[in-house]
């Protein structure tokens, strides 16, 4: 049927009443329909928040691509209903449906979600309630969806495990196909859920929570996990894709009618990273760094300009500067964006003379902005954190921009770090007057049209797992906001104070975001405490509320310090130690004890170091070295 | 080279509001390959207009957009071009090449036509629509602005379920069609709103109301 001819899942009075009710009418350009009669499963995918940031997520582009190239599957789309939309569904008892077919999200074969970030959580709930679909998995029956999990929260899915069947640890490109073959079988035999579940977990990567039983000491502290059933694997392997040549990508996306939050049509370089930043989740989880070939990112590049008629693209990686190929793919991507009128957004790149020159290329005359992430203040700190940038990087980085024209710089950094001192968050300052002193004296005084203007921004730091700082103990919030202050009022004591904007984050929300980050099992009370009392969009400062969290907590007898307020302990037993996601333990720890003497460890070109993601047999670990 | 394009809209796609129609539109110029014309600075876009923001919720069976073209084409060849990458629930049915001097699409509004599908009794409907017609006075929301000499024709129709309209429109006396039904309602409250749908939009040719499709043709 014709777009024209469908008639919206929402009636047209309700659409009329919302704001932007294109977020909820389907049928983009990109969008793919299917006969529910042709296909044998109906996986509904959802992004928990509202539909104009979860549209700007490439993963679900992906995943949504590759499961509608299967005959057999129909991919629909979901995202959280904004709260005018919310409460007309709960008033008029509508249930919440996907947007290709219309049809009610519990009808179909499976939910799942992409977990991008911890403060989505209370929006999974949203959607389950919406739905009416048990939160707990031990509450649902045959006529509920498999409610599946998948995305970078995985890697610790203990907080929310009570809420989900089964998760995903992995890149999705791997093991669904396998995952919705043992479905169709069971579904074709009439097994119960039970038993897929079961089945389930033998496939590599799937994780089945209510298979485990999870023991406490006698303080509650989390010891361990052990499968109920001798058939469970006790070690949760993650999935990933060994050659990105070779893997699905999305050439067709979805273009939505409204302005997404990425407005723009975006080719994954690589992913992985080869810096082991020990603050860095994603640096570690996604190893080793897996490179797509320029030859092969300039077609697809290509492709989807065609598909979408974007007039934007984009490049999406972790550190796209450690590309091998940089240097032909910028260069070509520029002449066929320049020829078809295209903008290229560049993504931020390690400012040197070729970057520099690339900028110039594609900027237009008004020079936005560099951005320099020394994410640390101090030499001693940033050897900490192991991020391999030094003074002399920023500062002849920064000369050449100022000597390039450019006058606007930012720079990001953390605080809360572990091991921090006073003397690091005034290093904060110091590093901005150095640039800014390097401009004057760079660029005299007949060549300056207008001034040096330096924007320094921190964020508050969170310990996450599989990361070297994962026994690290949090900052509570007064001791981040003092370290901001200190941070502060050092940048007004410098010499070129008036040059200088230094703004610091909002705490509230990382404390949270800490605590689900290494929490466990015992925080789905305190979530579904929460969100019965009107926690929702918790990503959304407007609709957080701190002290709402501390209520949930303790009404639900969480000691929440506990995950957050200490150092852990070097055997300590970490709720996620079950999944094996290449990178050891040993090697984590190692990392941990290097940082507390501020040591260096060599990115993955230079020196390999050993953290057990060779087994994999690909990328960086497999490069040939000169 | 300008070209007018005439493009209808219908079906859920009328939730789109104009910016991201313009935005939709721009999309199909770059898929079709067309070779629209850009404009001069650091931000080139296309050389684009429209006649008349299209509100959420609304449809068109005539609706206009102005485009420049780098070179000469042939206009049905463009049109071709682009319904050939347009969504369904969008279509162009019609195009024009315009003379040189031809005043663009939204400059030329002066009148147009609108369908009210409304939900209650036909005979109270009629009732209300001749009530209406008689009010000296009918102010604009916004504007407050007595609109009543810009409906210039109103009736139902043969199966009593719409209203047709014709309003003034434009820079002089823009009359908006949820105006002229609020004025109906207060004739009648039972009344209710479904959706409006554009006809079509008028220009003036030798001070004549003209389809903006015949308006400022190239000769």
């Amino acid at each position: 049927m014709k777009f024209e001819d469908r008639t919206t899942a929402l009636p047209a009075d309700v659409l009329m009443r919302v704001d932007k009710p294109a977020r909820y009418i389907g049928g983009e350009p990109g969008s793919v329909m299917k006969d529910e009669k042709d296909v044998k499963v109906r996986f509904v995918m959802c992004f928990p928040d509202v539909y104009e940031i979860g549209m700007s997520h490439i993963g679900m582009q992906i995943l949504y691509g590759m499961f509608n190239s299967y005959e057999d599957i129909w991919c629909e789309r979901l995202f959280s209903p904004w709260s005018d939309l919310d409460k007309i569904m709960r008033d008029e008892n509508i249930p919440l449906f996907s947007l290709e077919s219309g049809k009610p999200v519990k009808d179909a074969d499976f939910l799942g979600f992409t977990l991008q970030y911890e403060m989505c959580y209370t929006n999974i709930l949203q959607i389950l309630d919406l739905s009416k679909i048990p939160f707990y998995s031990k509450d649902r029956t045959e006529a509920d969806p498999i409610v599946i999990g998948g995305g970078p929260c995985v890697y610790n899915p203990e907080p929310i495990a009570d809420f989900f069947d089964m998760f995903y640890i992995g890149e999705g490109e791997v093991r669904y196909r396998e995952l919705m073959d043992l479905y169709e079988e069971h579904k074709e035999k009439g097994l119960s859920r039970e038993d897929f579940l079961r089945a389930a977990s033998h496939v590599p990567g799937i994780y089945v929570p209510s298979l485990y039983d999870v023991s406490y000491d006698k303080n509650g502290r989390f010891t361990g996990m052990t499968p109920k059933y001798e058939d469970v694997p006790a070690r949760v392997e993650k999935q990933l894709v060994k050659d990105m040549n070779e893997a699905f990508y999305q050439t067709n996306p979805v273009v939505p009618f409204i302005r997404a939050t990425q407005d723009r049509a975006v080719i994954e370089v690589q992913r992985g990273c080869i810096r082991g930043c020990r603050f860095c989740q994603a640096g570690q989880i996604y190893k080793p760094v897996r490179e797509r070939s320029a030859e092969n990112l300039l077609k697809q590049a290509q492709t989807i300009l065609k598909n979408t008629g974007y007039e934007e693209l984009s490049l999406s990686s972790l550190s796209t500067s450690d590309h091998r190929e940089l240097k032909v793919l910028l260069e070509t991507l520029i002449g066929y964006c320049n020829e078809n009128k295209v903008n290229i957004s560049l993504p931020s790149l390690r400012i040197d003379a070729f970057s520099l020159d690339v900028m110039d290329k594609v900027q237009d005359v008004k020079k936005s902005s560099l951005t320099f992430a020394p994410e640390a203040g101090s030499q001693r700190m940033r050897n900490v954190i192991n991020k391999g940038l030094t003074i002399d990087d920023i500062l002849n980085g920064s000369r050449l921009a100022f000597k390039g024209g450019w006058n606007k710089v930012k720079l990001y950094f953390m605080l809360g770090l572990p091991f921090e001192r006073e003397e690091d968050a005034v290093a904060i300052a110091d590093l901005c007057n150095e640039v800014a002193k390097v401009y004057f004296d760079t660029v005299p005084k007949e060549e300056r049209h207008g001034s040096v203007q330096i924007t320094a921004s921190s964020s508050f730091f969170v310990p996450k797992p599989f990361t070297a700082f994962q026994w690290a103990r949090m900052n509570t919030p007064d001791e981040f906001i003092a370290k901001a202050k200190i941070t502060k009022q050092a940048v007004r004591n410098e010499l070129n104070q008036k040059r200088i904007s230094y703004h610091y984050h909002d705490c509230g929300t990382t404390i949270i975001e800490g605590i689900f980050a290494r929490g466990d099992r015992k925080l789905s009370a305190s979530i579904e405490y929460a969100y019965n009392h009107g926690a929702v969009f918790d990503a959304w400062t407007e609709s957080f509320s701190y002290e709402g969290w501390m209520t949930a907590f303790k009404e639900t007898s969480v000691d929440y310090e506990d995950y957050i307020y200490r150092v852990r302990d070097d055997d300590e037993a970490f709720p996620w130690d079950f999944i094996d996601c290449g990178v050891r333990k040993e090697y984590l720890l190692n990392e941990w004890k290097r940082a507390a003497e501020a040591s260096v460890t060599p990115n993955c070109r230079e020196k390999c170091a050993g953290c057990g993601c060779a087994v994999y047999g690909c990328g960086v670990c497999t490069e040939k070295r000169s | 080279m300008k070209i007018r394009f005439k493009f209808t809209r219908s079906g859920p796609m009328r939730f789109i509001g104009h910016l991201d129609m313009m935005r939709y539109f721009q999309k199909a110029v770059m898929k079709s390959g067309i070779k629209a014309a850009y404009s001069e600075g650091y931000h080139p876009h296309q050389i684009m207009s429209f006649a008349y923001p299209l509100g959420v919720g609304m449809e068109t069976d005539g609706d206009y957009m102005d485009l420049e073209m780098t070179e000469d084409c042939d206009p049905e060849g463009l049109m071709e071009a682009l319904n050939s990458v347009m969504h369904e629930g969008t279509y162009i049915k019609e195009v024009s090449v315009l003379s040189d001097t031809a005043l663009n699409a939204m400059a030329s509004v002066e009148a147009a036509d609108y369908l009210l599908y409304i939900d209650g009794d036909p005979e109270k409907l009629k009732k209300a629509v001749s009530l209406m017609l008689d009010m000296k006075e009918i102010a604009a929301e916004k504007s407050g602005k007595n609109i009543r000499e810009g409906i210039y024709e109103a009736y139902v129709s043969d199966d009593g379920n719409a209203v047709f309209l014709k309003l003034s429109s434009g820079s002089k006396l823009n009359v908006r069609p949820a105006d002229v039904f609020a004025a109906i309602r207060k004739c009648d409250e039972t009344l209710s709103l479904r959706m409006i749908k554009r006809l079509e939009i008028y220009g003036s040719e030798d001070g004549k109301l003209t389809p903006l499709i015949k308006c400022g043709v190239a000769k």
